[in-house]
């Protein structure tokens, strides 16, 4: 009798699980499919540039990077100077693991000529918010098997959260709505992925003071491997320090890898960090790490012009 | 493995299910093993300590027990919590300490350094430490008997759910059910999984939204304005809740699905019109341990000097609270203002109260929500010294912008970050005032129609799925 009705009491608690779990199955399936639908259907705002830095790009020069390559370099002015289309898929917040993927659905695609890698002060540094911000990726894991292992270094068990359709756009309602409406295209202008910054720095700056982390050695090879795939797609890469307000009373370990690593495969490592044109010079600055909209100017066209003089392909073709 | 990592989402169920196929005779000490595998999982050589102190817990009790002689009892007592202790003040307190004497005997001309030690506090190691304190003192006054078991004691110092971040348990609530029947019951275990996906709701949609904005804020305080700062100040004890409290709200769902009661820890702590009142409600376990073990027996020791014994007895025992959360200037600061608090309270309470009586506030809407706003206020600037700000200086530094600098842009990271934190905290603070102020009327999960219920636990999940925070990492009561 009692064993009768304790299963009776677990049956039914098993049966209202499994409801529950189909009711959940199926409104996962629906509201997932509609943000995957609205997702890609975005053509403006900081969620489709990553659609089209993956999906879209057909132009010479690629520029990558996190906050800094997008804010310090406008591909215009590359594009007036070498003759070439050029397009910036820098991406806030982004660290090589991004990077790197966005160079494996490219590559998958098409060879772009140039690449300018905007390499950080702490690129290598250990943090788990590079790992965390891979997430930025998985709505393009189901449809780009390229870039399946980059995000499985977030997790080993990505590959079974993404079961869920919810899951790759987590956190996103909100942004995939307002990225379909007409207001963000005119909220959110980039200049072919550039965004300029129009402030001036106006703080104090003697309160900040940067210390060397431990290296992430994930960092590291995922680096050397963006580096050796360009030179097997015979693609040119630059690999650029971007300036900072303040010179760092240090050198960055960061650096020194980038600058060894670029050395092995005999890519152009250029640092402006420590440039004297930049340093101590606010006017140039929106903040200490990012040049404002003046300062962008007058980096790219540096930044152009090494290009233009050490160039193999643009000698070899004569674009200059 | 904590509890919102992917690990826990395969160890639980499994354990459950393992636990219930099992005879029941085997199930505490499946329990046993799973609760040791689970902190093995997070460091393993630290899982020793916690054997160290079980086995001398477990020693000493028998050997207070068994003893007659007062003076011996008293000796077996002391001795134990000095073993139980040590590990605590090894880990917690060493460098806090090597440091001030250091400083001391420098400012005398004495230069004695000793080595630093650079270990990873055990997580964990607070709450299980009090909880066998606890246990001891309670064989000491002859509250319970010593548990002959040492399974029982293992697995009490041991138990998963609530071995991480508490709630702080009691021997006299967990033994008699570790030795009776653990049997699975229908209504416990739903209840236990309602108050799961709750917590899940305030740690991953409500805490880790919150604490992406105010650490950014906090960490760049010399950036932000005053008036961010006191935005994130607001913040942050809604941060710590949804925090501690969505932890404490798992722990106690997890044993119910196993059929243990855990005490409760929280009990809508925003809704308290005075101090007094929300140290009832906040971190319940915390405070009746303090209460029972240090307050109490200061108070009555203390008794002669009337309202200034309370006095002294508040601000010692929030003295020790502020050092039990860190080894830091700002915890003991934190304890010291939460004990004045509380005396100022306990000084004019009755002159409050015949005031409250005679103008008949107390049932007055408008007097108890300035109440509970005050007494958050209260509380959230006390936090500034218990939160992510980790030194005096950079804490006054904060209070001195909020008053002196409150202009200037209000920083929040970006529009879906305060419409998430928005919807969160409307969500929390609708459910619980429901619960607050029309009880019996909370039909969030416990509506009578299956369907509903249903629904509301798919739709739940899914706003989990949808704005909740995966990556947000520990809880913050792991580094206490």
């Amino acid at each position: 009798m009692i064993n009768n009705l304790k299963k009776k009491v677990l049956k039914n608690l098993l049966l209202k699980l499994f409801v529950l779990s189909i009711t959940l199955v199926l409104l996962d399936f629906i509201i997932g499919s509609l943000l995957d639908i609205f997702y890609f259907r975005q053509e403006s705002g900081v969620l489709y540039r990553t659609t089209y830095a993956i999906e879209k790009t057909k132009e010479d020069l690629l520029i990558f990077g996190s906050s800094t390559a997008i804010h310090n370099y406008d591909p215009t002015i590359f594009e007036k100077g070498l003759k070439m289309s050029a397009y910036n898929v820098g991406n806030d917040g982004r660290s090589v693991f991004y990077h790197y993927a966005v160079l494996q659905a490219v590559l998958k695609r098409y060879k772009p000529k140039i690449i300018i890698y905007d390499f950080e002060i702490r690129e290598f540094s250990k943090d788990q918010e590079s790992y965390d911000r891979i997430s930025s990726l998985l709505p393009y894991y189901k449809k780009n098997p390229e870039i399946r292992p980059i995000i499985e270094l977030k997790s080993p068990y990505e590959k079974y959260k993404l079961l869920s359709n919810i899951y790759p756009y987590n956190s996103l309602i909100f942004t995939i709505g307002i990225g379909n409406t007409e207001f963000n295209k005119k909220r959110r202008g980039d200049i072919n992925g550039f965004v300029p910054l129009p402030n001036i720095w106006n703080h104090p700056i003697d309160t900040i003071t940067f210390v060397n982390r431990e290296l992430d050695s994930n960092k590291i090879k995922i680096f050397e491997s963006f580096v050796k795939d360009c030179a097997n797609a015979k693609i040119e890469l630059f690999v650029v320090c971007s300036p900072i307000l303040i010179e760092p009373d240090y050198t960055s370990n960061s650096e020194m890898m980038g600058e060894k690593i670029a050395k092995k495969y005999n890519v152009n490592f250029m640092n402006y960090s420590k440039d004297s044109l930049f340093i101590n010079n606010p006017k140039l600055f929106a903040d200490i790490g990012h040049l404002n909209v003046e300062g962008a100017k007058i980096f790219s066209n540096i930044v152009k012009e090494n290009i233009a003089r050490v160039s193999k392909s643009l000698t070899k073709t004569g674009n200059q | 493995m904590i509890f919102t990592s992917f690990n826990f989402l395969i160890f639980f169920p499994g354990v459950i299910l393992v636990y219930y196929l099992l005879p029941e005779k085997y199930r505490p000490g499946f329990l046993l093993l799973a609760s040791y595998y689970f902190y093995i999982n997070i460091t393993p050589v630290y899982a020793l300590l916690l054997a160290g102190i079980t086995v001398s817990t477990y020693a000493f009790t028998i050997l207070i027990d068994k003893t007659k002689a007062e003076k011996k009892r008293k000796l077996f007592l002391i001795i134990n919590i000095i073993i139980t202790l040590l590990p605590l003040f090894f880990f917690k307190y060493y460098n806090f300490v090597n440091n001030g004497v250091f400083n001391l005997l420098q400012s005398a001309g004495i230069r004695w350094p000793l080595p630093e030690i650079s270990f990873f506090l055990p997580i964990g190691i607070s709450f299980y430490t009090f909880m066998a304190l606890g246990y001891s003192i309670d064989v000491y006054n002859e509250e319970i008997k010593a548990e002959k078991n040492f399974g029982v004691v293992a697995l009490f110092l041991s138990f998963f759910p609530i071995l991480l971040s508490g709630p702080i348990e009691r021997a006299t609530n967990m033994f008699p059910q570790f030795k009776g029947r653990l049997v699975f019951s229908y209504k416990k275990a739903v209840r236990g999984l309602q108050l799961m996906l709750w917590g899940y709701f305030m740690k991953l949609v409500v805490a880790n939204r919150i604490a992406i904005l105010v650490s950014n804020i906090f960490d760049n305080a010399d950036l932000k304005s005053g008036g961010s700062l006191f935005m994130a100040v607001l913040l942050y004890p809604v941060q710590v809740y949804g925090d501690l409290g969505g932890y404490s709200l798992i722990a106690i769902g997890s044993a119910n699905v196993m059929g243990i009661d855990i005490i409760p820890n929280f009990k809508r702590p925003f809704f308290a019109t005075s101090m007094s009142e929300f140290w009832r409600r906040w971190h319940i376990s915390l405070i009746s341990w303090l209460t029972d073990y240090i307050y109490t027996p200061l108070s009555f020791q203390l008794r002669k000097y009337k309202i200034w014994g309370i006095v002294i007895a508040l601000m010692l025992t929030f003295l020790i609270s502020g050092i039990w959360h860190g080894a830091a200037l700002t915890f003991i600061f934190w304890g010291v203002l939460q004990g004045t608090f509380l005396s100022i309270e306990a000084i004019t309470n009755k002159k409050k109260k015949s005031f409250v009586k005679k103008h008949n506030l107390d049932k007055k809407k408008w007097y108890i929500f300035i109440s509970c706003f005050f007494t958050y206020l209260l509380f959230a600037f006390s936090e500034i010294f218990c939160g992510p700000i980790n030194s005096m200086h950079k804490a006054f530094f904060v209070i001195r912008k909020i008053f002196t600098n409150f202009g200037g842009p209000l920083y929040y990271y970006n529009p879906s970050m305060i419409i998430f934190i928005l919807f969160g905290i409307s969500l929390l603070f609708f459910v619980e005032w429901r619960m607050e102020y029309y009880k019996g009327a909370f039909s969030f999960l416990s509506n009578k129609s299956w369907v509903v219920r249903t629904l509301l636990y798919a739709l739940l999940i899914i706003i989990i799925l949808l704005i909740g925070v995966f990556d947000g990492g520990q809880f913050i009561y792991f580094q206490f």
